[in-house]
């Protein structure tokens, strides 16, 4: 094994901004491009700086971003993958190196026709790419229906866990209502009425185990951050976040049928390698953001950053459940997802989580604000190909 | 790689011609080839013993490029379990019953897997655990490998 312990940027980055458009299910007349510059004009305006101090782009289509916003000359250009946490990791990388100064970061969301009756009835989107759920899917392999490659793996291995532990499917509404009751704070958030159990359970059943209420929600809308060094956000209009830490990580057995077990995958790696570099771990934290692309992938993180161990996700989190507000209240006071997660907000791809935890530490996050809020963990992406873990801490 | 069809198999050219609209390539060939002669041929080392799936052009052991695509039994114990009520067309796949899909670890290694569906048994009476067999299928005009559980257990 040779996980990576080694943190020569700690704290030395800092997110200096966060800005959102919020999000829809039912918005047309917008393109990814517009979604992103909407929020990077925002993110820069709440940063208080002049748009020719950027000289890093960090997203999708870099070039057409930069031309549109007209920003003069760049250094560092790159679109990383999916989830968020390739793009911090790339900003870290980045700005530490002196490759760039200030980094505009950024992700757009926009409904595909293929999952969105609402965007198949928008004319303009017809030709729009066919984004996430792999190629796999779509028969490209030949074996149409018949595979676990793509996001329908975490719906196959969510199967294996309950078999594992002789566990049912209320463990994952959990997860579910945690978040819709979070996200009736979120005026940008896009489900919004209350859920209970028993509406989970009444879900209609997408691939068992999994329904409807355990996928998160295609929408369209964008963040943005405003990322450089600690010292030069300390000059800006906002309290610095700084990145404490990052990492991402994934194993040789990664092909969704050749994951060896849900005891060996991305999230070990990327505990391991989080939990060296960082000074601080989850019992030092405020607020807690596990990715919820599934909510089982949330259950696993839950495992696997050591809240519990493998298999034990009921007892604690019922031990640590809310009733009076459906929530999770880890500890007895450590929120999880309070923005509503991928499952209530939208499916940001860990975008939205970043915002908020940046919105939490620099104290902006409205009705939901964790009173004095100064260390976050977020693990973002799943076990295959995407896992990935964030320390931040306010300045 | 073994590159050359086997006496009498189809060439790249007739191969690539069966399988329009999947994407074959110099190292996933061998195993579609198979598929047309109702063999599922997965990767093995020829020089360690060594199986893998979906096809490497190295063994992931020992490096050694001589990885032969090989017939297995086909038997072995469902791992992952789906039951999909929707999902992409597909021939002869409505889902207006459930429609299954597992991985199945096969009998030839600890973690050697191969996913498909189930035909002939329905879909609420599978479970995680349950022994299969390979079976044969025609979908899109060829043959297509899936899973039946084993009759009399274990």
């Amino acid at each position: 094994m040779s996980v990576a312990t080694r943190n020569p940027a700690k704290d030395q980055v800092a997110i200096a901004a966060a800005a959102t458009t919020g999000f829809t299910r039912s918005r047309t007349g917008v393109t990814p491009d517009s979604l992103a510059v909407d929020a990077c004009v925002d993110a820069i305006r709440a940063a208080g700086i002049d748009k020719s101090e950027v000289n890093g782009l960090i997203g999708a289509n870099n070039g057409y971003l930069q031309s549109a916003l007209g920003i003069p000359e760049v250094n560092y250009y790159v679109g990383p993958g999916i989830p968020f946490g390739f793009a911090i990791a790339n900003a870290v990388g980045a700005v530490s190196s002196g490759q760039c100064d200030v980094a505009l970061v950024y992700h757009a969301l926009y409904r595909n026709p293929m999952f969105s009756r609402s965007a198949a009835n928008d004319p303009f989107r017809r030709g729009a790419p066919f984004g996430m759920g792999g190629a796999g899917a779509l028969g490209g392999d030949g074996f149409g229906p018949d595979t676990v490659r793509g996001a329908v793996g975490y719906t196959a291995w969510a199967s294996r866990y309950l078999y594992e532990y002789g566990e049912t499917r209320d463990l994952f509404g959990y997860i579910a209502l945690n978040d819709r009751s979070w996200a009736s704070h979120n005026p940008g958030a896009v489900m919004r009425d209350p859920m209970t159990m028993d509406d989970y359970l009444d879900a209609r059943m997408i691939r068992w185990p999994l329904s409807l209420f355990d996928m998160d929600v295609p929408v369209d809308g964008a963040d943005a951050f405003v990322v450089t060094t600690a010292e030069r956000a300390r000059d800006m209009a906002l309290p610095p976040v700084l990145v404490h830490a990052c990492t991402t990580g994934q194993i040789d057995q990664n092909e969704e049928d050749e994951q060896p077990s849900l005891h060996r995958h991305g999230q070990h790696v990327v505990v391991e390698s989080l939990r060296a570099k960082s000074d601080f771990w989850i019992d030092d934290i405020d607020v807690f953001f596990p990715y919820d692309g599934f909510s089982f992938i949330t259950v696993s993180w839950i495992e696997n950053s050591g809240w519990c161990g493998p298999g034990e996700a009921r007892a604690f989190i019922e031990e640590n459940w809310d009733d009076d507000d459906r929530r999770l209240l880890l500890r007895g006071r450590i929120p999880v997802n309070p923005h509503g997660g991928g499952l209530s907000e939208g499916a940001t791809q860990g975008s939205g989580h970043t915002r908020e935890a940046v919105h939490q530490l620099q104290g902006l996050a409205g009705d939901r604000q964790v009173p004095g809020a100064a260390r976050a963990l977020l693990f973002l992406g799943g076990f295959f190909f995407n896992s990935q873990g964030v320390a931040l801490r306010a300045d | 790689m073994t590159g050359a069809p086997r006496g009498g198999e189809e060439t790249d050219e007739e191969l690539l011609a069966r399988y329009q609209g999947v994407r074959l390539d110099h190292v996933n060939k061998h195993f579609y080839r198979g598929l047309l002669h109702r063999e599922l041929r997965l990767n093995r080392c020829a020089d360690c013993g060594w199986w893998h799936h979906r096809p490497k052009p190295i063994c992931p052991q020992c490096w050694s490029r001589n990885v032969v695509a090989t017939p297995v039994s086909g038997a072995g114990t469902i791992h992952l379990l789906m039951l999909l009520h929707q999902g992409p067309p597909a021939e002869g796949v409505d889902y207006s019953t459930p429609h299954p899909v597992v991985t199945v670890e096969l009998d030839e290694q600890p973690g050697l897997r191969f996913t498909s569906t189930v035909v002939g048994v329905d879909p609420d009476d599978l479970a995680i655990g349950q022994r299969v067999s390979l079976a044969w299928i025609e979908r899109d005009a060829r043959p297509y490998p899936v899973f039946a559980l084993r009759a009399g257990g274990p």
